[in-house]
């Protein structure tokens, strides 16, 4: 995916006043996405990098007054891409839940006898599949 | 001394085979969960929209669904006030039940629960003047028009369209589902020249045709 660099920090240092041997004024693209880091301590799972995250991570101790960070915390690389993906299961999830309703409406409407409503309500069912196969085709290798 | 500090890397000999497992297990760990949901939403997705196809080019069986015009029955030769009785028909596994109201009208109905397919019964006792009750989910259904009064059941009962004959015996002469009226039933099944349907007299095959397709 083709992502804008992040917005510059006003407190870091600016790259583009030229400092001391003439950087390049394009901030270099970011590296392509690979799972993991480049630094194998850092590839261990989160429970053998912090034992101290424990599936509760102190929720269910009555001593601990402010918990630490919860059981997912430090594994998220790249945000905006994950929020993209769960945004498309959320929608993907909504579209199925009408489906499931739109298949009482067809077969009550088939039951009673009102065929060209069952059929009607089979397209609705169909278009609403193409809209969920869309949201899975946008991207199927995203993780 | 803190857990985070590195650690000595493994040493070299198993490392590559080692390093790729552990690859594997951080990108199953996390990382693909959401994208092999969405491929089974879509599954599903698409599971109901074929369910949806099958449903409505006739995969469900209804009351009284069969090729022609269903023959003529004798069902009993007498049914008394307060009475039901439990009969098939058209076919041999259309179960139906026929009433006998106190007041003498008479009235047929499939007695497949039009909820979960449940066996409904007759109860003199419940309601105003009985009525139709289905044990299973307490689902209760109007003896005079077949219609839901109280609940889970998501449609009337198909009706059995019965006459009397004047030494008493009940005859079934057709079907009408949920959705009809006994009339409407009546015609779709027999064709519309016959007295009282819309079609009687006119003899318009156009009128016909679109009143067939109407109505399966
Ligand atoms: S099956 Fe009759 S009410 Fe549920």
């Amino acid at each position: 995916m083709s992502e804008s660099t992040f917005p510059p920090d006003p407190e870091a240092p600016r790259p583009s006043t030229p400092p001391a041997g003439g950087m390049d004024p394009e901030p270099p693209r970011p590296p392509a996405y690979t799972p993991g880091s480049a630094q194998p301590r850092l590839n261990r799972p989160v429970h053998e990098r912090y034992p101290q995250i424990r599936p509760t991570s102190g929720y269910g101790d009555p001593r601990i007054r402010h918990t630490g960070p919860g059981p997912g915390a430090g594994t998220e690389q790249e945000p905006e891409r994950s929020s993209k993906l769960s945004a498309r299961l959320a929608l993907a999830l909504t579209v199925v839940i009408g489906q499931l309703w739109g298949l009482t409406i067809v077969v009550d409407e088939w039951m009673a006898g009102d065929t060209g409503t069952a059929w009607w309500g089979t397209g609705f069912l169909v278009l609403s599949f193409l809209v969920v196969l869309g949201l899975w085709a946008i991207d199927p290798k995203d993780r | 001394m803190s857990v985070t500090d590195p650690q000595p890397p493994a040493p070299d000999a198993p490392g590559d085979a080692a390093q790729e497992a552990l690859r594997d297990r951080i990108a199953a760990d996390s990382l693909t969960t959401r994208r092999d949901y969405l491929r089974i939403v879509a599954t599903v997705s698409g599971g109901l929209a074929v369910g949806g196809v099958a449903v409505a080019s006739g995969i469900l069986h209804r009351h009284g669904d069969s090729e022609g015009a269903p023959e003529v029955k004798k069902i009993a030769d007498r049914i008394e006030r307060g009475e039901s009785l439990a009969f098939r028909y058209p076919g041999e596994e259309d179960r139906a039940i026929a009433v006998r109201m106190e007041d003498g009208t008479l009235a047929g109905y499939s007695a497949v629960c039009t909820h979960l397919a449940c066996a409904v019964l007759w109860r003199n006792d419940r309601g105003s003047e009985g009525e139709l009750y289905c044990p299973c989910h307490e689902g209760i259904f109007d003896a005079r028009t077949g219609e839901v009064t109280a609940g889970p059941p998501p449609r009337g009962l198909p009706k059995v369209i019965l006459v009397e004959q004047v030494d008493g015996s009940v005859w079934a002469i057709g079907t009408a589902r949920s959705g009809e009226s006994a009339l409407e039933g009546f015609c779709r099944q027999n064709g519309d020249d016959r007295p009282g349907c819309p079609g009687f007299g006119a003899g318009g095959p156009g009128l016909k045709a679109t009143e067939r397709s109407e109505r399966t």
